[in-house]
């Protein structure tokens, strides 16, 4: 099939996906708003337009929230092209943010510089975790997906110890550490939203991931090896440390994204629990069908979401967790292969006939002359 | 019930694949009850596709199914079966951890009080061995009995089922010549007693012995159906390819030089307890082809995992030019000039998903030809993928269609483009041209030749044995994993004598097989 067909046929099939998954969730937010419609335009419209204007500040804190899981998203793409289920994106973010954050506590730098190094620590942090995972399944050939994901709570309960027992600022009234040094934070492009200079981190960080994955040979080996692991092996690709490799860049992207999103939207450390971006990675990554590119695309429409069922639950009185009902939905059809593939291989079978018959027109002719 | 002439009529048959490609546009396919009905056609000629749909594992897109007067819609193997007709597929469909009396019964055990009655599974498995003649051994696991045998439970399988319509796909690829004997011995048995056969092969010496009528298949259409008698082997390859094909593959005398590949005392048991090599010792020196005759599973494919490090062996060595390639990475294999045309080519060949040029280079895309500093030269890339794609005659739209889309011929070229271009000291060709079509098989046979007598080393294995016969310089037959036979000069062969050798009816001394190792 032509490539053009294909890609109008994707776009098509994305676009139902998404009504169906808004149906669905307008069966439930006409079962628990008082007023659905009122609700249904919290969710859909206000995101972006409130008061009959478009809310630029809103926009821009729909982007800012975009950040970490650009970062986790790319993370797991690059581990998910390898055909590795490594789910430690979770903890790692957590982990590069905690370090990150001590950094930018405890060493005064000066400005600028001083961010910077908090994120590469950060980054080095997740890369050296992410070995774990990584060797023992090139070693011992034990599932990295077990591995990562529990170590996701051993990264957790081991920052809340050192976060409990030496780092906390006694004075406040919660567990938190004391503020960042004004050196390391990361700005905020526009006063009074969430979107810092992160984002655009993130978006650099795609760029690069993109180029890594289709015009390195390292990416090449990295997909190669997603494709068909015997045949990389075979054809003389160092599966083991490229199965490594992947899993550190994830580590990386993680731990790195962990310090620019706690040093772009807070003032201090204080995350008592496992953040979800890395879990929102894994959807980022699936709807960007593990492609660079589209994950930031994929991020934005998962944090629009988000916002609308913010709004949704503060002004209209719909439960927030209806957001995982409708991400579940839209899941479902986005990654379900076979979603209208019926009406696909109709316009497969048109475009065959079509080709067919141009032949034979074409030979009819030449016989012809 | 109507005496009906025709048991199976496809009319008007298409098949359009999800991928685009049209397997078969409007083909007519009747066969008559009780004949041998050969269907033939290079690979990507939509024989296996015409077939899926007669078996039910396709849906044809397009075209009536009738069969005995009956327009089905055969939407499930099952549905298929319940209809009469049985498949013995070309890869055995066989559970090798049951016996031969548990794959017969294969869901539709007979029961009693509730457990499997193997007993009874055993007694089913014997009537129908006496009754169509097929001797198996009821009790014996699927992975210890011979191919010959696994192929008959296959067929007693389809005919246990109630299958009067046969359909057989290329049953003779992996059989010696003394055991296709037995099976056409044991197929027209079956014709004698009722039973139709759908017959797929490309060897025409098969299908003049056997067959009463033909349909040829060319690029999804039917080429029109004939009289086996009435119709030359000539006229058929013809029809097959468009063109007169020469099945012989012209070659000068070799000259072989110094040994490249030196193979000494390999052992190897596998997972099973099983000897599969059993002191293997060879040379393969610059200039010949040698080739490795034998039947299926006496260790040919563990050698050559061996050779290539996808496999360790209990002991033993194997050298090219004094370098041991035991436990020797495979980047580092094929730095030392060894290429491998793997018998599995959809595991190890290629990545289907994967585009044409992304395959091509899998080998090499870490030389700082196709690199500029960290990132590809794309334009090298693009060039030397062109001009792999055109010389060896790849059939594709573009060098980034997808692998995994193209026919079995053309996804073999990409491989032996990949192989050959490497500028390879030995090449190790494990059944290169294995279920390809006429066209291509040619085209692969003369490069090895070619490459050969341009100092190349080639190993050749193969369970073909016309292409070892024509295509070898001197020969070596493989039996229960030692080597049975070597024959310096294969142009004194008949396939007779080699039958005898793989069957291990005839064994030379150890003398004689030592000749093989030309360096000690």
């Amino acid at each position: 099939m032509k490539n053009k067909t294909m890609l109008k046929f994707e776009i098509l099939r994305r676009a139902v996906a998404i009504l169906i998954a808004l149906a669905v969730a307008l069966i439930f937010i006409f079962l628990c708003a008082d007023d659905p419609l009122y609700a249904l335009e919290c969710l859909l419209i206000r995101p972006i337009v409130s008061n009959g204007a478009i809310n630029f500040k809103s926009i821009l804190t729909i982007l800012g929230r975009t950040t970490p899981i650009i970062f986790t998203g790319l993370a797991v793409c690059v581990m998910f092209s390898a055909n590795q289920f490594n789910l430690g994106a979770e903890g790692v973010i957590l982990l590069g943010a905690f370090l990150g954050s001590l950094v930018a506590v405890y060493f005064p730098m000066a400005a600028g510089l001083h961010s910077v190094v908090c994120v590469i620590i950060a980054g080095i942090a997740g890369g050296v975790i992410m070995l774990i995972p990584a060797l023992v399944k090139v070693k011992l050939k034990a599932s990295e997906m077990v591995i990562s994901l529990m170590l996701n709570y051993v990264i957790l309960y081991v920052c809340m110890h050192f976060l409990n027992y030496y780092f906390a600022d006694r004075s406040k009234g919660s567990v938190m550490t004391y503020d960042f040094l004004e050196t390391a934070r990361i700005g905020t492009v526009v006063e009074g939203t969430e979107l810092t200079y992160g984002f655009f981190i993130a978006i650099i960080a795609a760029i690069i991931i993109a180029i890594f994955m289709f015009r390195t040979r390292w990416g090449y080996a990295i997909r190669m090896i997603g494709i068909n692991e015997s045949f990389s092996k075979y054809s003389g690709i160092k599966v083991g440390t490229i199965i490594i490799v992947s899993q550190i860049i994830g580590g990386v992207l993680s731990g790195a994204g962990g310090a620019i999103e706690i040093l772009g939207r807070n003032t201090n450390f204080r995350w008592n629990a496992l953040p979800g971006y890395g879990w929102t990675g894994i959807s980022v990554a699936i709807l960007a069908k593990n492609n660079p590119i589209a994950v930031p695309l994929a991020a934005i429409f998962i944090a629009y979401l988000n916002r609308g069922c913010e709004l949704m639950s503060i002004y209209a009185g719909v439960p927030s967790e209806m957001i995982d009902v409708i991400q579940a939905v839209i899941f479902l059809f986005f990654a379900a292969e076979q979603f209208l593939s019926g009406y696909r291989q109709k316009l497969v079978v048109k475009e065959a006939k079509e080709e067919i018959s141009q032949k034979n027109n074409a030979q009819m002719k030449g016989e012809n002359a | 019930m109507p005496d009906i002439e025709y048991v199976v009529q496809m009319k008007g048959i298409t098949k359009v694949y999800p991928n685009g490609v049209a397997a078969n546009q409007g083909v007519d396919f009747n066969v008559k009850k009780g004949e041998i009905h050969a269907l033939m056609g290079e690979n990507g000629a939509g024989k296996s596709t015409l077939m899926k749909m007669l078996f039910g594992l396709e849906q044809p897109t397009d075209g009536d199914i009738i069969i005995n007067g009956e327009k089905v819609n055969l939407t499930s193997p099952t549905v298929a079966i319940s209809k009469g007709i049985g498949m013995v597929h070309q890869h055995f469909m066989l559970v090798s951890n049951l016996t031969v009396a548990e794959n017969m019964v294969l869901g539709m055990e007979p029961k009693s009080k509730g457990f499997i009655d193997y007993k009874e599974a055993v007694r089913i498995t014997e009537e129908y061995a006496e009754k169509y003649n097929l001797h198996v051994d009821p009790n014996a696991k699927v992975r210890d009995i011979p191919v010959g045998m696994k192929q008959k439970v296959e067929i007693l399988k389809a005919l246990v089922r109630g299958a009067t319509i046969l359909i057989l796909d290329e049953p003779t690829a992996v059989l010696t010549t003394q055991e296709t004997t037995e099976l056409f011995r044991e197929l027209i048995n079956l014709k004698n007693q009722g039973h139709t056969l759908i017959f797929i092969s490309h060897k025409l010496n098969e299908i003049k012995e056997i067959t009463d009528r033909l349909t040829i298949m060319r690029g999804g259409k039917s080429m029109g159906v004939y009289n086996t008698a009435d119709i030359s082997k000539e006229e058929i390859s013809r029809l097959m390819v468009g063109r007169d094909v020469i099945l012989t593959v012209e070659k000068d005398k070799a000259q072989p030089t110094d040994t490249v590949l030196k193979v000494r005392d390999l052992v190897y048991t596998n997972e099973w307890n099983k000897k599969m090599l059993d002191g293997i010792s060879f040379d393969v020196r610059k200039g010949e082809i040698l080739g490795i005759a034998g039947v299926e599973g006496n260790g040919q494919r563990e050698l050559v995992d061996m050779l290539f490090n996808l496999n360790t062996p209990d002991s033993g060595t194997a050298t090219v030019n004094g370098q041991s390639l035991i436990g020797t990475s495979q980047r580092k294999i094929r730095d030392m000039g060894v290429s491998l045309i793997p018998e599995d080519r959809m595991t190890f060949g290629i990545a289907g998903a994967g585009t044409i040029e992304e395959n091509l280079m899998s080998d090499r895309c870490f030389k700082p030809r196709y690199n500029n500093g960290p990132l590809f030269n794309l334009k090298n890339m693009h060039d030397d993928s062109d001009q792999l794609i055109k010389d060896y005659a790849v059939l594709c739209k573009s060098r980034g269609q997808q692998v995994g889309m193209l026919s079995g011929g053309n996804i073999q070229k990409v491989v032996v483009a990949r192989e050959f271009s490497c500028d390879p000291g030995l090449i190790i060709a494990d059944q290169p041209t294995r279920g390809i079509d006429v066209g291509a098989t040619e085209f692969i046979r003369k490069k090895l030749v070619e490459l050969s007598r341009a100092g190349a080393a080639v190993l050749l294995v193969s369970a073909d044995l016309n292409e070892v016969m024509e295509l070898s310089d001197s020969l070596i037959v493989m039996v229960n994993g030692k080597i049975a036979a070597y024959f310096e000069d294969t142009a004194v062969l008949t396939d007779i004598i080699m039958g005898e050798y793989m069957l291990g009816i005839k064994q030379q001394s150890e003398e004689e097989v030592r000749r093989v190792q030309h360096e000690e």
